[in-house]
């Protein structure tokens, strides 16, 4: 990744609705064929963002660049990228065939040519040939799923953007498009920038992952660097259900969780650390036999118990506090509701982050 | 009720008021003057030997010039005001945002006042010494001829009185165009111009269809506008089948005319309005 | 804006809206111009301005008469009218029910039907009935055109109403017409009212139904039409500037009135 060159760069990209900020000053480089995700809560301003980039709003200040060529006032349809819409926008009065040639037709491309180029692109995301002449408002979810992408794709744009397409799947279908979609970027070697409030959804597919709050990139990284080392309280409650602890820094390795009068054992506490949070995930949480089997213990009573397919939460009170206990099935916890338990974990998977 | 819930459901049981109110006030009228147009010219009783004179004394009348008039000038208003129309229909759909609301008010009150008393609203503009003839004269000392009692007066009174009808059904169109559908287009490179001919205006046709022809079927039943502003000049269809129900006394070949005429818009309404969904038209999620 | 309408357009469509308006708007301000003359006949620029027309139309006891008669159809005509249409528009669009797809298009007829032929065709059916001509056959003229705009109206209300709504009150033990009561009425009450608030209206402005249905009754649009025909004089504009504003003004105040009790629901949505 680090050996290619970027294919879009944006300098200080803002964008303002009167005294609104919906973007403010972001900054970023994307490589040649990256899958890159931006994935915030309604209102970050990721689609403003991303409508900035297709040429569907303009900046009002900034620079975007596509190969170094600064594209700021191209309009989206001079602009050689395409996006994949929310609602998938087909165009309901017209068939499967002619939704794909769409672009095609639009440049003048003759009809038999055009039209090889569709069931080429049909075979490829599993489309049956005979759908050609079907309409499309009578395809299912995933079928009218296939056809935007292969509307998108046979635009052959150099850059592929996604507004949350999948958003309106069901979840079993989701989980199989997401990896289809992730296929089809590696079939293509296209750039794919992909917009979700889904961080689950962004870890599937992503190269890189950058994190939008308030109209600003909080944090870029890979899925990995993003879910071990959030940066923020923010970043690491957007990941699913933590457990966070608010603490004040006393050692290099240590802190003082004021709450529960005790001091935890962490990684390596950061230069100027001062006050935070402590983040433990559920997975790195366990049940002890005693205080001495972890580094960090509570103590706490079981309050409910939630089957998650193949693993198992719990739910367990420390005081007023809830801390979110998961285990695998075949580690199920073998007491009972309102046991008095120890929960612990050790200073590896004792994360600090700001606010 | 019980029985009769059992033989019919809520949508009939609900529907039964305003079907028997159109049996008795709608379809009985309209059997009612298809059976006048029947008897002899000239009698007042329904029921005696019928005959298909008064057709014949139609079509051997200059009536078909009428019928002419009011197609023509139906067509030219429908087409004006689709130019006009148009550009209002997309701004209440998709620019004035929080204002279309006030916009549309400012378009349907009009609707509520007689068209008589708007149309002689342009009497008094339009008359010599009038507003603009008046105003030229008191500060350009010139004297043009008055435009009224011309024929284009006529199709400048229909634009103006039906330009609600046209406006409102336009609107619905535009609006049923999803935005990201004209963004996705836009988005696949087609021009400012493809995206109008390839997705709005088939997307809008349905609004955009039942606009025509509602303004269409009003304009050829038109009677004040030639009446007021043409100084009948130009007699419509409706005019025709107004003077024999008055002045000539005649019940029969009103009838017959008015048959004639309930044909050709029965027939555009009935062809156009089965080819369109109204439930997508009006809204239903 | 979005990036499809560019300023300059978005600006030429205000501009021609504009211009439309004041085109809609300008034979009302003729009529009111004409009305503030003190002189028997229009010349226009005015040179003597004055109210007398507007105190001798308001004295006049005909004028009292015709009003009497103009707004009696009218109320007759939106009671009668709300009533059917409120059921008409309930089998329109809340109900799938067989013959939905026709029925929709049979009362969508009489909308698309020339007035002034109706107007004739109800004339031949009464005087075939036996029926002498009043302000009740007028009633009855008028409802065969208004009671499908008004279901149309009213409609458009129900098409958002969610009939879930209904099986939860049945469901929580309400009898059927409390259900209606409690639930249907107050829900689309919005709709009813613009349906009502239409009805009245457009059976003031009347014209072409009551000219052949009204007999010896006499309203205001057909007094007026007879007075522009033969008899002008200024009480005309008069009294077709205090329609146009009355219209207006009841409009707006209708308007106003909606959307007090929208803004009322949306935040106090226990209150009822």
């Amino acid at each position: 990744m680090n050996g290619r060159s970027p294919i879009l760069q944006l300098h200080n990209l803002t964008k303002t609705f009167g005294s609104f900020t919906a973007v403010k000053g972001i900054s970023l480089d994307i490589s040649e064929g990256e899958f890159f995700t931006i994935v915030g809560p309604s209102g970050s301003g990721k689609t403003t963002l991303l409508r900035m980039l297709t040429g569907m709003e303009s900046a009002t200040s900034g620079d975007i660049l596509l190969r170094g060529a600064r594209i700021n006032d191209l309009p989206a349809n001079k602009r050689p990228t395409c996006m994949v819409f929310q609602s998938l926008a087909l165009f309901p009065h017209r068939t499967v065939g002619q939704n794909i040639e769409f672009s095609q037709k639009i440049k003048g491309v003759e009809p038999a040519k055009r039209k090889a180029r569709a069931l080429q692109l049909m075979a490829q995301l599993r489309l049956p040939e005979n759908y050609y002449d079907k309409s499309v408002t009578k395809c299912s979810g995933g079928e009218r799923q296939r056809v935007a992408l292969a509307r998108a794709l046979a635009y052959d744009p150099d850059i592929l953007f996604f507004d949350e397409p999948l958003s309106a799947i069901d979840y079993k279908l989701r989980k199989t498009l997401e990896k289809e979609l992730k296929d089809i970027h590696r079939e293509t070697g296209k750039t794919f920038i992909y917009i979700t409030h889904s961080l689950e959804e962004a870890m599937v597919m992503s190269d890189r992952i950058g994190v939008m709050r308030s109209g600003q990139l909080v944090q870029v990284g890979s899925p990995q660097q993003i879910y071990s080392s959030p940066g923020t309280k923010f970043v690491s409650e957007f990941i699913g259900d933590v457990n966070v602890i608010g603490v004040r820094a006393t050692a290099t390795t240590g802190v003082h969780a004021a709450e529960f009068g005790v001091d935890f054992v962490t990684q390596p506490v950061p230069a100027g650390f001062g006050e935070g949070h402590l983040v433990v995930r559920p997975e790195s949480l366990r049940f002890l036999g005693s205080r001495s089997e972890a580094q960090n213990c509570l103590e706490g009573r079981v309050y409910n118990e939630y089957v998650l397919g193949s693993r198992i939460q719990y739910q367990v009170r420390v005081g007023e506090h809830v801390f979110i206990v998961e285990k695998l099935r075949q580690q199920a916890f073998a007491g009972s509701l309102d046991d008095q338990v120890l929960i612990g974990w050790d200073a590896k998977d004792s994360i600090l982050v700001t606010d | 009720m019980t029985t009769l819930g059992k033989i019919f459901g809520p949508g009939t049981r609900h529907a039964v008021p305003l079907i028997v109110f159109l049996l008795i006030g709608f379809a009985a009228p309209l059997l009612a003057v298809i059976g006048f147009s029947f008897i002899p010219a000239r009698t007042f009783e329904l029921w005696q030997s019928w005959s298909l004179d008064n057709y014949i004394e139609i079509f051997n009348s200059t009536s078909y010039l009428s019928f002419l008039w009011s197609l023509g000038l139906a067509a030219i208003t429908v087409l004006i005001l689709a130019i006009i129309c148009y550009p209002i229909a997309y701004g209440l759909a998709r620019v004035f945002g929080k204002y279309s609301t006030l916009v549309t008010l400012l378009f349907t009150i009009p609707l509520f006042v007689s068209e008589n008393v708007r149309l002689y609203g342009w009497v008094l503009f339009f008359i010599k010494n009038g507003v603009l003839l008046g105003t030229l004269k008191a500060w350009f000392g010139i004297e043009p001829d008055s435009w009224l009692f011309t024929s284009g007066i006529i199709v400048f009174g229909m634009v103006y009185v039906y330009l609600p009808f046209m406006l409102f059904p336009m609107t619905l169109g535009v609006s049923m165009v999803p935005d990201q559908t004209r963004d996705a287009a836009f988005d696949l490179g087609a021009t400012r111009w493809q995206v109008f001919k390839e997705v709005e205006l088939p997307l809008s046709m349905p609004g955009i269809m039942i606009g025509f022809l509602l303004s269409f079927v009003l304009a050829v039943g038109a009677i004040a506008e030639a009446k007021v502003l043409g100084g009948q000049q130009i007699i419509p269809i409706s005019h025709d089948i107004e003077i024999a129900f008055t002045y000539a006394q005649n019940w029969p070949l009103g009838a017959a005319l008015a048959v004639l005429l309930m044909l050709v818009v029965g027939t555009l309404v009935l062809f156009v309005l089965r080819r369109f969904d109204l439930d997508a038209i009006l809204g239903r999620r | 804006m979005d990036g499809l309408t560019p300023r300059w357009r978005t600006s030429l469509i205000w501009a021609w809206t504009a211009v439309i308006v004041v085109f809609m708007y300008l034979p009302g301000l003729c009529l009111l111009l004409a009305s503030l003359t003190s002189s028997r006949y229009f010349v226009f620029p005015i040179n003597k301005w004055g109210v007398a027309w507007w105190e001798k139309t308001f004295s006049s006891l005909e004028i009292h008469q015709l009003f009497k008669t103009s707004i009696t159809i009218a109320l007759c005509v939106t009671v009668i009218a709300v009533v059917i249409a409120l059921f008409g528009a309930l089998a329109f669009a809340r109900y799938d029910w067989k013959g939905r797809s026709i029925y929709q298009k049979i009362v969508l007829l009489p909308i698309f039907f020339p007035q002034s032929v109706l107007g004739l065709a109800l004339l031949l059916w009464f005087n075939a009935l036996g029926l002498t001509m009043s302000w009740q056959t007028a009633v009855f003229a008028h409802l065969v055109w208004i009671i499908p705009v008004c279901t149309l109206v009213i409609s458009i209300q129900v098409y958002s109403f969610d009939p879930a709504l209904e099986e939860a009150a049945f469901d929580l033990g309400a009898t059927r017409w409390q259900v209606f009561k409690e639930v249907t009425l107050p829900v689309l009450f919005p709709g009813i009212f613009s349906g009502a608030l239409f009805a009245f209206l457009l059976s003031w402005g009347n014209f072409p139904l009551s000219l052949y249905t009204t007999g010896a009754d006499t309203t205001i649009p057909e007094y007026l039409y007879a007075k522009m025909v033969a008899g002008y004089t200024p009480g005309v504009p008069v009294l077709g500037t205090v329609s146009t504003v009355g219209a207006a003004a009841l409009l707006l105040i209708g308007y106003g009135l909606i959307l007090i009790l929208r803004r009322r629901r949306a935040s106090a949505p226990s209150d009822t």
